[in-house]
Order: C-alpha cells, then structure tokens, then sequence
C-alpha cells in the first residue's frame, strides 16, 4: 500500500480556455514537509483547493490517504489541519470562543500548545481575532492547527503578512512539531528563505508544469549556478540540453544547470566560446528558484 | 456548530426578539385610543365589514427580522471565503449547511411564536374570535415570507457568483411579493398551505450555493 500522504494523479485544470496545468503528478510521503513554491499565477493555490476540495479539477484526480479530495469523509477531514491564505479565522471570536468551538470537532483536541502559543501574545481574553495584527491571528490559526494534532497540515503561503519574527516563530514551530510527531505538511509561501529551513522536499511549478519536485537538499546540491563573461554578447546557450535556464546582461551570463562546472567548462572550450571570469556562484533556494523558474 | 453561529447572530437575534415585539405591541396602541374614542361594537364593525385592518403594520416586520438574522449568519462566512474554514469541518459539507440553515430557521420560528402568541393574547383582549382568526390568517403569509426570505437571503449570499446572485435576487423579487399581495382579511386561508409548501421547498436551496462554491465556481 502507497504510504503517500497526498496523490495527485494527471491533474489538468482550466479557468475557463487558460490552461493551468495539465496532467500535473505531485506525491507527498508520509512524514516529509514538502513546499509547493511558484511564481504568482503558476497554480498553487488552485493545487491547494483542489486539494481541499472547494475545486474540481477538468481532469485527474487528488487523494488523500487514499480518498478522492472531492468526496473528503468527516473522518479524513479531520486528519487534515488547514490554513487559508492570510490566516483567515472566524474572527468574529475571540481566542477563547474559537478554542472552544473546534474542540468540540475533534477527537483528539488538545488545548496545550495553542494556550502556549496564545501566552506570547498581548491580547486580552475578551478581544476579537478581528482587531488582532497579522502576526498575532496568524499565532492563533497556528495554535488551532496545532491543538487539532491533525496528521497532514496543508498551509497556503503561511508566511503572508507576517514580520520576520513572527515567521521564524511560526517556521520553528512548525517543523519542530513536524519532526517530532512525523506529521506531514504541503506548504506554499511567497518568501522562499522560509522554505529553506522548513521542508524537506521541493516542488517547484512553472506556467503549466512542473519543473521539479525532489529532495530540498539534493536539489541543492545538483542544482548549480555558473557565472561567466562572453566576449561575443549574441551568444545564446538557452536550447542546450544541459541548460535549465539562461540570463544574460550585456557580456554578463548566468547559466543554471544540473551538471558540473567541469562540464560547462568543457563545453564552452568545445564549442569555441570565448569566456572569462568563470566562477560557480553559491546558492540559496530563492536564488535557485529564481534561476529555475527565470526571473520573469 | 450551534455557538458558532450564535456569536454570530446573538445581538441580531437578541435585538430582533425585542424589536419584533415592539413593533407587534404597537398597533394596539392605535387599538386602545380607537376603543377610548368610539364604541367597542362599531370598531369591530368597520373591521368585519368595511375592511379595516388593525395589524396592516405589522406587514414587513418578519421578513426584516429574517433578512437581518439571514446576512448576520451567512455574511461573515463569505469575508475572506471564511465558508472554506466551515466546509473542512469534519461534517459532511451538506450536513454543515442544514445545520445552518436549521439553526437560522429555529431563531426565526422561536421569534414568530412569541410575536405570534403576543399578538393572538393582544387581539384577545380587544376582539372577538371572528375578527381573531382571520386576522391570523392574514398575517401568517407575513411570517411565511420572513422564512422565504430568510432560505433565499441565505442562497444569495453564499452564492460565490455575481451574475448568479443577481438572478437569484430577481427570483427573490418575484417571488417574495406573493407572500404580501394585497387581499380582504383572511383571503389568504386557501393558499397559506400551499405557500408553506413552497417555504419548505426552497429551505435547502442554500445547498446549490454551497455546491457551487465547492466545485471552485467564482
């Protein structure tokens, strides 16, 4: 039996004629963090609903532990933690009216660590989420999700709208109680630094397909940049196979592989391609994504 | 499922129950100065046989109770597509919005029977039962708009489309009116059944909202 968390089988989406992806494959094992990162418009939160089941795909399917994402049982429901974009709660309540009413939903509600999450923050008993800042709302979605002790959380772009305390509070959290209890989480966030010390597998989407989805470190370590100057600036490398992209500015050329330095070296001497000023250029996951992806 | 929406619609209810009687209290202030004013027995008559109506101003008064109460419970649902959060419950999504609906439903109902007892009590102290009973003919087609509008306010405000909400609020337009066609005291008493019947009916179309919601339409 497949010990995938999440299945999506030839997923193909339109709105309306746009295509968004067709026959998209994603698989997310059990236990491992995996972050869906795109530009804006490449489709995750569209993979993010139709995951949730509030989008029905043209083609293909999701699945969840083994059930179609469309037809969820109660029981599945309740194994998946979920956050909307920008935190989004009943903010009609207060803290201690929205802990009351989800733990009457779950079994295995436990109240512990979102009074701890809600210890750090300076609000009063009384107050609505809605006049909560960001940051603090985004504490007490964490805190529900936490206290449902759901198996798969699925996160869209957590990150939104929160300063970089209240994000690295929210990561180290998050990936402790990951670990720790070998939880499964399918993020995506718009600030990629984010991802880097959250998950464990990538997944990287392009207008239409994916580009890549493997382990984070793996990637990065394959994944290479070279930086190099050419003498003749009409040169132009982007349909070699071993290229996945190609910038360049004035003589200035950034060439984005998964082969070695050596053997773009050897390649440029092959073929005649007067350069200076090689040098493979170290890498974050932002600078990788952008180099995958392109920078427009 | 309960207290979520009642944080929600407590002050609307709480405020509407007050109201509501006020407004059913009301009318029998004009009562009272008519019975000071002129004979008991000719008051009664002009109701009987000349058609005056003694509660005309209690026409609107559960539909605007039902309105209210409708957008404060399914309003805040739709800010921020907050539905989503009450979709992942782990109840069926059609099980969640009966719930609603039934709770809604059940604020209304406990609303209409004490605005309904107070007005039976009032017109029992100033009026025969031949002027009682029409009278509560004639106003139960009010209270079944209220209900009318309470299931179609709720189906256009989770509607996800605008194009859609704006049909549906044509189809409220024409239908609602039904309810409040103009007629002699107890001319209603044939089809107050049959417009039950349709109140019934139309109470689950909030499902098709949320069905549409839940196949991404937007």
């Amino acid at each position: 039996m497949s010990n995938n968390a999440i299945e999506c089988n030839n997923l193909t989406h339109y709105y309306g004629k746009k295509l968004v992806y067709e026959n998209l494959n994603i698989h997310v094992k059990e236990g491992s963090i995996l972050g869906l990162l795109g530009k804006n418009g490449a489709g995750k939160t569209t993979t993010i609903n139709i995951l949730n089941g509030f989008l029905q795909p043209r083609s293909g399917e999701c699945l969840i532990y083994g059930e179609n994402t469309q037809h969820l049982t109660p029981k599945n429901k309740s194994r998946i933690g979920f956050l909307i974009e920008g935190h989004v709660q009943y903010a009609f309540m207060n803290i201690h009216q929205i802990e009351k009413f989800y733990s009457g939903f779950y079994e295995k509600w436990d109240n512990e660590p979102y009074w701890e999450l809600m210890s750090k923050l300076k609000v009063t008993p009384t107050q609505k989420i809605s006049t909560m800042s960001c940051g603090q709302r985004s504490q007490v979605a964490l805190g529900l999700i936490l206290a449902q002790d759901p198996d798969l959380l699925i996160l869209d772009d957590f990150s939104m709208g929160l300063d970089p305390g209240y994000r690295r509070l929210f990561i180290d959290y998050l990936r402790e109680y990951a670990k720790s209890k070998n939880k499964t989480i399918f993020t995506t966030s718009h600030i990629i630094q984010d991802m880097e010390r959250l998950i464990d597998d990538v997944l990287i989407m392009d207008y239409n397909r994916v580009l890549t989805q493997r382990n984070v470190h793996e990637f990065m370590r394959e994944f290479k940049q070279i930086a190099l100057e050419v003498e003749n600036h009409s040169i132009d490398l982007s349909d070699e196979d071993f290229v996945a992209n190609f910038e360049k500015v004035n003589n200035k050329v950034e060439i984005y592989t998964y082969e070695s330095a050596s053997f773009v070296k050897n390649f440029l001497e092959k073929n005649g391609i007067v350069h200076h000023n090689f040098r493979e250029v170290e890498m974050g996951l932002e600078d990788a994504f952008i180099g995958l992806t392109g920078k427009y | 499922m309960v207290y979520k929406e009642w944080i929600k619609t407590r002050w609307f209810v709480i405020l509407y129950a007050v109201l509501g009687l006020s407004f059913i209290a009301y009318p029998f202030l004009n009562v009272q100065r008519d019975f000071k004013f002129s004979d008991a027995n000719n008051y009664w008559y002009t109701i009987m046989f000349m058609g005056v109506s003694y509660f005309g101003s209690l026409k609107f008064v559960p539909v605007l109770g039902a309105l209210a109460i409708s957008v404060a419970q399914y309003f805040p649902e739709t800010v921020s597509k907050r539905i989503k959060l009450t979709f992942h419950l782990p109840i069926n999504e059609n099980r969640v919005l009966l719930m609603m609906m039934l709770y809604g439903s059940i604020c209304l109902v406990t609303c209409y029977i004490i605005q309904l007892a107070v007005f039976l009590g009032l017109s029992c102290i100033y009026f025969p039962s031949d002027i009682v009973m029409p009278a509560m003919t004639s106003v139960t087609p009010w209270f079944l708009a209220g209900f009318a509008a309470y299931y179609l306010a709720a189906l256009i405000v989770l509607e996800p489309v605008w194009k859609y909400r704006m049909a549906y609020l044509l189809v409220t337009g024409t239908f609602v009116p039904l309810f409040f066609q103009s007629a002699s005291t107890g001319a209603y008493e044939p089809v107050n059944l049959a417009l039950a019947f349709l109140v019934i009916i139309i109470s689950i179309s909030l499902l098709f909202s949320g069905y549409r919601f839940r196949k991404g339409e937007m």
